[in-house]
């Protein structure tokens, strides 16, 4: 890396102005060939007739927006795109609120204390998705499930042999418990350390002209930690929204799929479990569309800040 | 300078890794001496054969590696030269990875199927025709319904290769203690599964008959023996029969059974049913024919109360038609070498192989071969149940239905306790949309 | 930063506000021993609800078949066995995949943190026609579900006969991670300020002195944050690596742990539950190596100067 670096110096005007893309080069060319690429055809099969037999190289036909107005007009896309929007409020919501509080107990710990919940946090974290699932899974088992068990012998109700996952708003809840788990540790840890930039001063002289706790998080807490607020937030949605590895191992388990299905598992049954690559590709043209509006926001508040930058 | 050592550099790192990855495909192609063998054997052989690697695909854990590797050694004996790779996959995922390995270069040579998979392949032309060597696997000896299984619009594409009846596992000291005989009819069965259930209130969980809400196979016995049907053909049409006054009153047997005579979780499925069974929380339940040996080496201590008996049908002696699950065989149209690669199918659908297969309790393919199916309960049970198999509707779209959970769907609801001809309904309309779209 | 938000508080006398303070601090020494037993049970709880299921699937992982499919669940390994972890190391591949996973992860959170820092570099330290765009796309790329590119990216792959090879798969997980890779980076890199290395150049530093000893320190909490989220992708990802490596001996973790949830003899749990422990080590290693600065890193990229 040295030689570019100290060589751009003495280059004329012009090479210098060839740096930068030089140094993009690597990122652009990996990413135009194996994202853009691949978007691209996804694009143009959703607009194409692609089945498992243009997979093994029969020529495809084009069918312009057909499979679009298929889905569109489908009423059961309908259902599993408000059911995915639900999902997604109310978990993106939980996430950032617990998160944010547990990010507020870890600054108030001990230091003992912070070390062992942060551990703890991490091991949730870095448990692979598809353990974290089947732990989870086997916990709410109907025959054998820890939380049964526990129901039945505290004597709260005869849980024994209940399935958690059998009508649609159980599956949900336990989906939603799975979810939320796996994604505070993220969120807690990057507000915790947006809440390190905080000036103590600044708080301490607030509380005591007696502003209370709300008054101080309110006015003082909030505004600082809020571009990153606003960034977990923007990829909790981006990650609930397109929620993929914990319904499908949840639907293996128990439950009834039709009832059960969000966007992201729904475009891959239709892509791969009925060989249709080409009205699952249009699905997820929609999801992408349907992402880009969700965090319309966020993404004008970067493209501002980058006019300004 | 130094700019092109550091690209030499990356260049290389990225050439390693490569190698890193795929170097079996070195040690296949570059290899001098099996090479230099297989030029001295063309010279002195009949059969000229190069120097070939054949990727071999068999999924599940059915057939164990010593029976494979004893096909291997066959095959590799009569064609000096060639070495086959097995790679052995799960079923879990397979869909995916012959989606796109069957279309790549990179294509494995010879492919384990589905039986209710395989037509899907071969409607997409994934798969070699193997119409002129039918003779050589074994012909009009083969198991009918897994010859349609492996054929489509008429031309065959893959052999038959296992196939497996279900059959009922019960428990004899559970029979014995509620004062129970092997039942005759289907009627009688239900009775019995009720009977064992109120028999033995007293255990968590306990099912007279385990019949989760997901076990379709053993569903459509229901229906079939009640002279319904999922759907029929008619012309180029698939014509729906799920509704039909035959198919409701045999749902309406299930519901009966997985309401008064099931403990299992009605949104489950029976992959788990062998751990209920070894916790005594079974009295009968329907599986395939490895069923009785999975809970034997779970817990060897069950083995000898296990019995096995043939789904009895609605008139004594007779039993109900069985879903004939199983596997088809066949060689990737985007095999290197094909001609190689329907040598290896023939050995794994010869004699041999076949035999050895019904000693592990799979059904061979062979009709000749089905009497030596037998020698226990469990396999007698399932000789019988074969006599009276059957198979979902014949059709390239099948695969999409069971890639919906379409029957599973409809079983959860049925199990707990929905309207039966109003899911009938419901799931035929969908069976249907897969079928005819 | 500098922008406080809190409105001045009405003008006291000196001597009002040394009262309130002290009658604060004594107000506050009962209250605050009341908070601590608040915050720490408040810590315990979080203590059980992240660590329970870790400790579920640890305990799962010793126990034998029969107990972990009981009416009555215990809460200790009594009677444990190693059989379970005897069946993972039993199980064929399993070092291969170890061996497959470790390089695939090592090389993709290694090329995602040069290619990323280049690429950062040049957004946050030059203007170039095109730079706008290149942020914009790169932050759009990030909307795109993976699952559905499986059938394209297999045939670019294909096309360049990189199936079944650790540089396709890491061609792969480096896409997914670039992304978070570059936006992370650049807020970072943007941070150091330019004059400080401009004064080690006038110092008479070489520039790569200058970067090593001025610009790399201050990025680092970023290289680590990155690292650690590639880090944690390609060891966990499964569906990429079912179909891009499908012969047996390249299959990665994930991949191979698939094995013992067979779908129609039912799942091993405890197999399951000793290989996924086993899975998770190396990360949980590689995360208390880095533990200090990933808090510091996730965050200061994102909040720019």
């Amino acid at each position: 890396m040295a030689v570019p670096v100290s060589a751009v110096q003495r280059r004329p005007r012009r090479r210098r102005q060839l740096f930068p893309y030089a140094l993009v080069a690597p990122a652009l060319v990996v990413l135009a060939f194996m994202l853009g690429y691949p978007l691209v055809r996804l694009g143009v099969l959703s607009v194409q007739r692609f089945g498992l037999e243009q997979q093994f190289g029969a020529p495809p036909d084009w069918v312009g927006l057909e499979h679009y107005r298929t889905i569109l007009t489908d009423d059961y896309f309908w259902d599993v795109l408000w059911r995915t929007l639900a999902f997604c409020f109310v978990n993106v919501a939980l996430t950032i609120v617990l998160g944010l509080l547990v990010a507020l107990l870890l600054q108030m710990l001990g230091r003992k204390m912070r070390l062992a919940v942060s551990i703890a946090l991490m091991l949730a974290w870095a448990m692979p998705p598809l353990s974290a699932t089947i732990v989870w899974q086997w916990m709410f088992d109907a025959q054998y499930g820890l939380v049964n068990w526990l129901l039945t012998t505290l004597g709260i109700g005869d849980y024994q042999g209940h399935s958690w996952l059998s009508t649609p708003l159980s599956f949900f809840s336990v989906a939603t418990i799975i979810v939320v788990w796996m994604g505070i540790p993220f969120v807690a840890f990057t507000l915790y350390a947006g809440l390190t930039q905080v000036p103590r001063e600044l708080v301490e002289a607030a509380s005591i002209d007696g502003a209370g706790p709300w008054d101080r998080f309110r006015a003082i807490t909030l505004p600082i930690i809020k571009p990153v607020l606003t960034i977990v937030t923007a990829l909790s949605i981006l990650w609930d929204f397109r929620v993929f590895t914990q319904i499908y191992v949840l639907q293996q388990a128990g439950g009834i799929s039709r009832d059960t299905n969000l966007l992201g598992v729904y475009a891959y049954r239709v892509a791969i479990g009925e060989t249709r690559f080409d009205l699952g590709a249009a699905i997820a043209v929609v999801m992408v569309l349907i992402s880009l509006l969700l965090t319309f926001v966020y993404l004008r508040q970067m493209a501002r800040q980058e006019e300004l930058a | 300078m130094k700019l092109k050592s550091m690209a030499a550099l990356g260049l290389a790192g990225a050439l390693a890794l490569g190698a890193c990855g795929g170097d079996d495909d070195d040690s296949s192609s570059g290899d001098d001496t099996t090479a230099t063998t297989a030029a001295q054997a063309a010279a002195t052989e009949a059969p000229s054969e190069e120097a070939a690697t054949l990727r071999l695909w068999l999924n599940g854990e059915d057939i164990p590696d010593e029976v494979v590797q004893s096909a291997i050694a066959e095959f590799e004996t009569a064609h000096p030269g060639v070495t086959v790779e097995f790679e052995r996959q799960q079923w879990d995922g397979i869909v995916e990875r012959l989606t796109t390995a069957l279309s790549s270069d990179d294509s494995p040579d010879v492919v384990e199927l589905g039986n209710t998979q395989a037509q899907t392949f071969e409607a997409a032309g994934a798969l070699v025709d193997l119409s002129a060597h039918k003779d050589a696997m074994g012909g009009d000896e083969l198991v009918q319904s897994l010859v349609e299984s492996g054929t489509y619009d008429g031309t065959f594409y893959a052999a038959p290769l296992y196939g497996g009846a279900r059959i009922v596992v019960y428990r004899k000291d559970l029979f014995e203690q509620a004062g129970l005989e092997i039942p005759t009819t289907i009627d009688e069965f239900i009775q019995a599964g009720v009977a064992l259930k109120e028999a033995n209130a007293s255990t968590p969980n306990f099912s007279g008959i385990y019949f989760p809400g997901r076990n379709w196979h053993a569903t459509l016995s229901f229906i079939w023996e009640n002279g319904g049907d999922i759907a029929v053909q008619e012309g180029d049409e698939w014509v729906g029969e799920l509704s039909s006054p035959e198919s409701v009153a045999g749902l309406e047997q299930v519901q009966q059974i997985m309401t008064e005579a099931n403990g299992a979780p009605p949104d489950s499925d029976d992959a788990n049913d062998y751990i209920a069974f070894c916790n005594g929380e079974v009295g009968m339940l329907l599986g395939p024919g490895w069923k009785a040996g999975q809970i034997a080496a779970e817990c060897p201590e069950m083995e000898a109360n296990i019995g096995a008996f043939a789904l009895p049908g609605t008139e004594p002696g007779t039993t109900a038609p069985v879903f004939l699950g199983g596997s088809n065989i066949g060689v990737s149209a985007n095999s290197d070498h094909p001609d190689l690669a329907i040598e290896l199918v023939k050995v794994i659908t010869g004699e041999s192989f076949q035999t050895e297969l019904a000693g592990l309790g799979l059904l061979p393919v062979r009709t000749s071969l089905l009497d030596l199916v037998g020698g226990d309960e469990p396999k007698d049970a399932q000789a019988a149940a074969a006599q009276n198999s059957r198979f979902v509707p014949s059709s390239e779209n099948w695969a999409a239905v069971e890639g919906a959970n379409i029957l599973q769907d409809m079983g959860v609801a049925i199990a707990q306790g929905a309207d039966v001809a109003a899911e009938a309904q419901a799931a035929e309309e969908a069976i249907l949309g897969h079928l005819n779209g | 930063m500098n922008t406080v938000l809190v409105e001045p508080a009405p003008l006291r006398g000196p001597t009002d506000r040394a009262r309130a303070a002290i009658e604060a601090a004594a107000l506050g020494r009962r209250r605050r021993r009341h908070r601590a037993v608040l915050v720490n049970g408040a810590g315990v709880l979080l203590l059980f609800v992240f660590g329970f299921p870790v400790y579920w699937m640890v305990l799962t992982s010793f126990r034998r078949s029969v107990d972990i499919q009981s009416v009555d669940p215990s809460l200790l390994p009594i009677p444990g066995t190693l059989d379970n972890y005897r069946s993972v190391f039993d199980r064929d591949f399993f070092f291969t995949a170890l061996r497959n996973s470790l390089i695939v992860t090592l090389v993709t959170v290694a090329l995602a943190l040069a290619i990323g820092f280049l690429a950062a570099v040049a957004v946050s330290r030059y203007r170039f026609r095109g730079r706008t765009s290149f942020i914009i796309s790169v932050l759009v790329l990030q909307l795109v579900p993976a699952e559905a590119l499986i059938i394209s990216l297999f045939k670019v792959l294909d096309g360049w006969s990189l199936i079944n090879t650790i540089l396709g798969l890491t061609l792969t997980y480096l896409v997914f991670v670039l992304p978070f890779t570059i936006w992370t980076l650049r807020g970072f890199i943007a941070n150091v300020p330019r004059e400080l290395e401009e004064a080690a150049l006038v110092d008479g530093a070489s520039r790569l002195t200058a970067f090593r000893r001025v610009t790399l320190p201050l990025v680092a909490p970023g290289l680590v944050a990155t690292g650690v989220f590639a880090f944690i992708l390609a060891w966990n990802e499964f569906i990429f690596a079912l179909v891009i490596m499908n012969r047996p001996q390249n299959q990665t973790l994930p991949v191979w742990l698939q094995a013992f949830n067979d779908g129609a003899r039912g799942t091993d749990w405890g197999g399951v539950m000793a290989g996924s422990t086993l899975i998770a080590i190396p990360v949980v290693i590689f995360f208390l190596i880095v533990q200090r600065r990933i808090v510091a890193g996730l965050t200061a990229g994102a909040v720019k100067g």
